[in-house]
Parts: structure tokens; C-alpha cells; sequence
């Protein structure tokens, strides 16, 4: 009979390679020493070792890579979180999120799903009362924004599909549009964030510098067509025209809630209407009409 | 004495497909004779990866190469998992479908490492068991490689290559030799890499993999960072002598060169079985690309293999 089943050996050395204080943290924790009581003297019993090395260092081995692979493929997906933060402090941001929510997933794809919810559980107090956006608020959003560019890129899309017509769009009766209701991109997302973070983002992929974030209000889209990720700022009115849009409502409910969710905005004209529609259309973003 | 290779084809010369030479492989069709797709990148993909990979499917055989299977572990077998790995092999006419002889975690979690199992009679009966479920899920033979490992269990009992023997004996499952893992491993383990070779079942392996590793002095690691060393040439044309000539593909996973590279990087395995041509016939590859590093070992990070992610395209 084995000394110990393929199951507790499996629950030992995963407690082992997964303990973000190492090998030897990992051998002394509860959960590995409930299920096989042995030390770092007696490891061997577990664990042969070999001409050249340790059981324990051939247990850190697999310890060092489930950090050092974790770690490289999030930093794969938040590069401009990584690069703002550096190696380190990004490292230890990934540590902290695997110890609290553990890769469950067959796939890698969903791995980074919850690290902006992670900084944001994570965040240090604020410093003052004050409601200024700080250094932690601008990294929880830069890493949504990367989070959203992974999922929008490898999520659903229209490209199989016919694109919504500019013609289409114009043949609309003028009576019949209070009354239109608009099918989106199924790739559509709608962000307001406290600072810039789109542009901070392009400006790391360029490898261009990148000043001190300064707070301002972003309302953004992001989409896909023909399999890249596009983004692009919006003025308030529209981000909340779209938002009602993409929420069923009517056109001429949609604009009415959009009209007195802030002051008046002085770009707003039936005839700038228009072109937002065609410019909506234009780019994918708008994929079919309905009418009540 | 089983059907040579399972009666699975004889692919030649092929290549794992990277998202790195999407834009050359589209733009330039180059002669391949096939390609190596990572399942896990492509069974839930709506994106690019999805619509690329569609397209290479219609001009190159594709075959199926899994991580997350966890074939030894201790938990449930994950049935929507093999669910959409049988869509997609349908959907992209996948020759075959393959993963590890390992586990990658416990109680639900996934440390997407490809770990060592016990080589003993439980783990055996209890893989046994797992390989006849995928059969009959997937419809087909899985197909089981040998991971490079870093650990041996004091309660093994058997040698890697007899467990395989008798677990492709008893379920009829395929064979994926990893002449690169069998080096690796047996550099960490001291066993002769070439009793390994002659002893696993030759009519059971359908594929041999080639790769790079890193040598840190006292033992190896699998990186994929770069070409395949002379040692690992030489188990090569040992199997290839038993087989009597399996499919070959290369995986080169960090530090990725372009494609032209690791094209030429397989097709020199025609040199270790009398086919014969030389890296100078490659025209606008430089033997310097083929070197390899260009970085000292010990300023390299060493991740083991699998680290493979696909990265979004913003615009």
C-alpha cells in the first residue's frame, strides 16, 4: 500500500508550491501539515532528492514558477499598470490578489478578472477627507481599462455579422424616430472614470514619457471591429444617451434622460445629433433599429 | 501490438502556433506542414485568436495540444471543459487531440503548472479510469505527453516511461513523446534518457515535441526560450529509428523569434533522419537568430513551460 494517496499527496504539495512565503513556509503550514506531518528534516519521505539538489529545492521550483508564470502573464495584461507601478510593487500587488482569489479557471483568459476589483478591496485609506481622486483610485481604473481591453478583444463581436448601414440609419422616417430603439455591439462598453487612463495607456505603448495623472473626468467607449479593440472619449451628453440606448430605452426617452442628467451642454443641436448617430454607425457601434 | 501511431497520419515537419506570427502567417502562407494550437487559448476565444486559427485551419492540418486537462488529479473531470475541447476539435478538424501526464490542481484550483504525479498502481488506476472518460467524451484517442518534471515522489514505483507503456496498453490512448522532456527530466532525476527512448512503446507514439530548456548546472529547466540542443537531436533520431517516424513539432514559447526561425529550427530535424538539409539552404535567416540567447542564462528569468497568453490589440 502507497504511504500516502495520490489525494493527500496532491493536497500537501499544492498547500507547498502555492504558500507565498516559500517552500519551507508552505511544509510548516496547517493546511500541508494536516494532511502529511513532515519537516524540512524529514522531507524525503515525501519527496526524493536528488545528485544535484533538495526535495525542497525541487518543491521551490514548482513554488518560484506558480508566482513567476502568474505574475507574467498579468503583467501581460496590465502592462501599463506594471510599468507605472514597476516590477515589484506590481508583483506584490499579484501575490496579494492570488492569495485572495486563487486561478480556478482552465484558462489564463480569465486569470486578471478580478485584479481591478482586487486593488480596489486593497486600497490604502485616503489620506484626507477630501473626494480628490488619489494615486490608488488611478491605478484601480488604469487596470479596468486593461481588464476591459482583454475581455472586449477576445469576447463577442459583429465581424461575422452585416454591419448597421449609414443608409440604413437615413432611410429612418423623421416621425418614427422618438420611437427608434438601437441594437449595440455586443463588444460595447461605456467607462467614467476620474482621470485619463486611455491616453496614459497608449501613451506606455508608444514608449512615450508620462507626467504625474492629473484628475479629469473621462467618459469613454470601448469597443471591437475587425478584431481590435477601439476606444474613444465622449462628451457627457453622449455617454448618457448611449448608456440609455444601450439600456432599451426609446430614442426620445433616452435623449430627454440624457438632456437633464447635467447642465445644458452647448454641443448639443439636432443637427450635431445627426452626426453623432453617423458616426456611431460609422464604427461599428450601433448594429441594427427597432421600432416600437 | 497496436496500429502503428494509433492510424493517426504522419503530419511531417510542424509548428506551434503563436499569436506572435499571426500577422506572417496570414500575410505570407508560408509552406508548413502543420500546426500545434494551445486548446485553452482558443475554446472560449470570440476574438482574433478564434478567427485566425479558422483561417490557418483551412489551409494547414491543426492539432489539438491541451494544459488544463489535469488528467491526475485528484478531482472531478471538468465536463464543460471537455465539451468545448471536442467543439473545437470538430470545428478546426483537429487530426488529434493532446495533453500532459500531470495534474494542475486541487479542490477547483488551477496553478496552470503541469505537475508531477505519484508513478505508483493507485495513480495508474486512477488515470486509467479519467483516459477511458475523455475517450468516450472526446470520441477519439486522447494523446498523453510526458512533462518535464522536477521532483520525484518517494512512493513512485515504476519508471515514467512504464507507467505511460501500460496506461497506452490498457486504454488504447496515444503517446506524445517529449524528446526535450525526457532530456530535462532525466538531467533532474539521473535516469538514462536513452533507456527511457527504447523502452516507451514506439507504436503508441503519434507525436514527438522538440524544444529548448535552460541548464541551470545542477538541473533543468523546460523554458521553450530557445533551439533544441545536440543531446536532445540525438534522442531524436534514436525515436525516430524505433518509430519508424511520428510527427515533429517544435515549441519555442519565450523570447519567440520570428517565424521564419522556428520554421527552420523544426526542419532541421530532416538532418537527424537522413533527409537532410542544412541551415544555410534558408535564405534570410541568420545563424546568429538560431543561437539562440544573445543573454547569459543566469540574466534570464526561467519560467517553465506552459506560460502562454494571449495579449489584446488596442488601437
Amino acid at each position: 500500500m502507497d504511504p500516502y494517496s495520490l489525494k493527500t499527496l496532491q493536497e500537501w504539495m499544492f498547500s507547498v508550491i502555492t504558500h507565498p512565503q516559500g517552500v519551507e513556509a508552505g511544509i510548516s503550514s496547517p493546511p500541508a501539515q494536516n494532511v502529511i506531518p513532515v519537516g524540512s528534516g524529514n522531507l524525503t519521505q515525501v519527496v526524493v532528492s536528488s545528485r544535484n539538489i533538495s526535495s525542497q529545492t525541487r518543491l521551490a521550483i514548482y513554488n518560484n514558477a506558480y508566482f513567476a508564470r502568474l505574475i507574467e502573464c498579468l503583467g501581460a495584461e496590465f502592462p501599463t499598470v506594471r510599468q507605472i507601478v514597476g516590477d515589484d510593487p506590481f508583483a506584490g500587488f499579484v501575490v496579494s490578489y492570488l492569495q485572495s482569489s486563487p486561478p480556478a479557471s482552465y484558462t489564463l483568459g480569465d486569470l486578471g478578472g478580478g485584479f481591478p476589483g482586487s486593488l480596489r478591496r486593497t486600497r490604502p485609506d485616503r489620506e484626507t477627507e477630501s473626494s480628490t481622486p488619489d494615486w490608488a483610485d488611478f491605478l484601480i481604473e488604469l487596470a479596468t481599462l486593461e481588464r476591459a481591453y482583454a475581455e472586449v478583444f477576445d469576447g463577442p463581436g459583429e465581424e461575422r455579422d452585416a454591419a448597421l448601414s449609414l443608409a440604413a440609419l437615413q432611410q429612418v422616417p423623421a416621425e418614427r424616430w422618438p420611437d427608434v430603439r438601437l441594437r449595440f455591439s455586443r463588444s460595447f462598453r461605456q467607462f467614467h472614470f476620474q482621470f485619463p487612463v486611455h491616453e496614459v495607456i497608449s501613451k506606455i505603448r508608444r514608449g512615450d514619457p508620462v507626467e504625474a495623472p492629473v484628475p479629469e473626468d473621462t467618459f469613454l467607449v470601448v469597443h471591437r471591429r475587425q478584431y481590435v479593440v477601439r476606444r474613444f472619449a465622449v462628451l457627457p451628453v453622449q455617454f448618457h444617451l448611449l448608456g440609455e440606448l444601450r439600456a432599451g430605452v426609446s430614442l426620445a426617452n433616452a435623449l430627454e434622460s440624457a438632456l437633464s442628467s447635467g447642465p445644458e451642454d452647448p454641443e448639443f443641436s439636432p443637427v450635431s445629433l445627426q452626426s453623432w448617430f453617423q458616426s456611431w454607425t460609422a464604427a461599428g457601434l450601433l448594429t441594427g433599429i427597432e421600432f416600437e | 501490438m497496436s496500429q502503428r501511431r494509433l492510424g493517426l497520419p504522419l503530419l511531417g515537419f510542424g509548428v506551434g502556433l503563436r499569436s506572435q506570427h499571426y500577422p506572417y502567417l496570414l500575410e505570407q502562407a508560408p509552406e508548413v506542414d502543420w500546426f500545434e494550437i494551445i486548446s485553452e487559448n482558443y475554446i472560449d476565444s470570440q476574438g482574433r485568436p478564434r478567427a485566425v486559427l479558422e483561417e490557418i485551419a483551412e489551409r494547414y492540418p491543426i492539432v489539438m495540444h491541451g494544459v488544463s486537462l489535469s488528467i491526475g488529479s485528484s478531482d472531478p473531470l471538468n465536463f464543460d471543459y471537455l465539451n468545448k475541447l471536442k467543439r473545437l476539435a470538430r470545428d478546426v478538424r483537429a487530426h488529434w487531440v493532446s495533453d500532459h501526464l500531470c495534474w494542475t490542481g486541487i479542490a477547483g484550483r488551477n496553478t496552470h503548472d503541469l505537475l508531477p504525479v505519484p508513478l505508483t498502481e493507485e495513480t495508474l488506476r486512477h488515470v486509467r479510469e479519467r483516459v477511458r472518460i475523455v475517450q468516450d467524451v472526446l470520441e477519439r484517442p486522447l494523446v498523453l505527453e510526458n512533462p518535464s518534471t522536477y521532483l520525484e515522489f518517494a512512493s513512485s514505483t515504476m519508471p515514467e516511461w512504464e507507467f505511460l507503456g501500460r496506461l497506452a496498453d490498457d486504454t488504447n490512448c496515444g503517446l506524445l513523446l517529449d524528446v526535450n522532456n525526457v532530456y530535462v527530466s532525466s538531467v533532474n532525476h539521473q535516469f538514462d534518457p536513452v533507456e527511457y527512448i527504447e523502452n516507451v512503446p514506439h507504436d503508441r507514439i503519434v507525436q514527438v515535441h522538440l524544444a529548448g530548456h535552460t541548464d541551470l548546472g545542477t538541473h533543468c529547466i523546460d523554458t521553450h526560450d530557445g533551439p533544441v540542443i545536440d543531446a536532445v537531436w540525438e534522442l531524436y533520431r534514436r525515436t525516430h529509428q524505433l518509430t519508424g517516424g511520428v510527427s515533429t513539432l517544435l515549441e519555442w514559447d519565450a523570447r519567440i523569434p520570428e517565424f521564419p526561425v522556428v520554421h527552420q529550427e523544426v526542419l532541421k530535424a530532416q538532418q537527424f533522419i537522413g533527409q537532410s538539409p542544412q541551415p544555410s539552404d534558408f535564405p534570410g535567416v541568420s545563424t546568429a537568430a538560431l543561437s539562440g540567447a544573445g543573454q547569459p542564462v543566469s540574466e534570464r528569468i526561467s519560467i517553465p513551460q506552459p506560460a502562454i497568453f494571449v495579449t489584446a490589440e488596442v488601437e
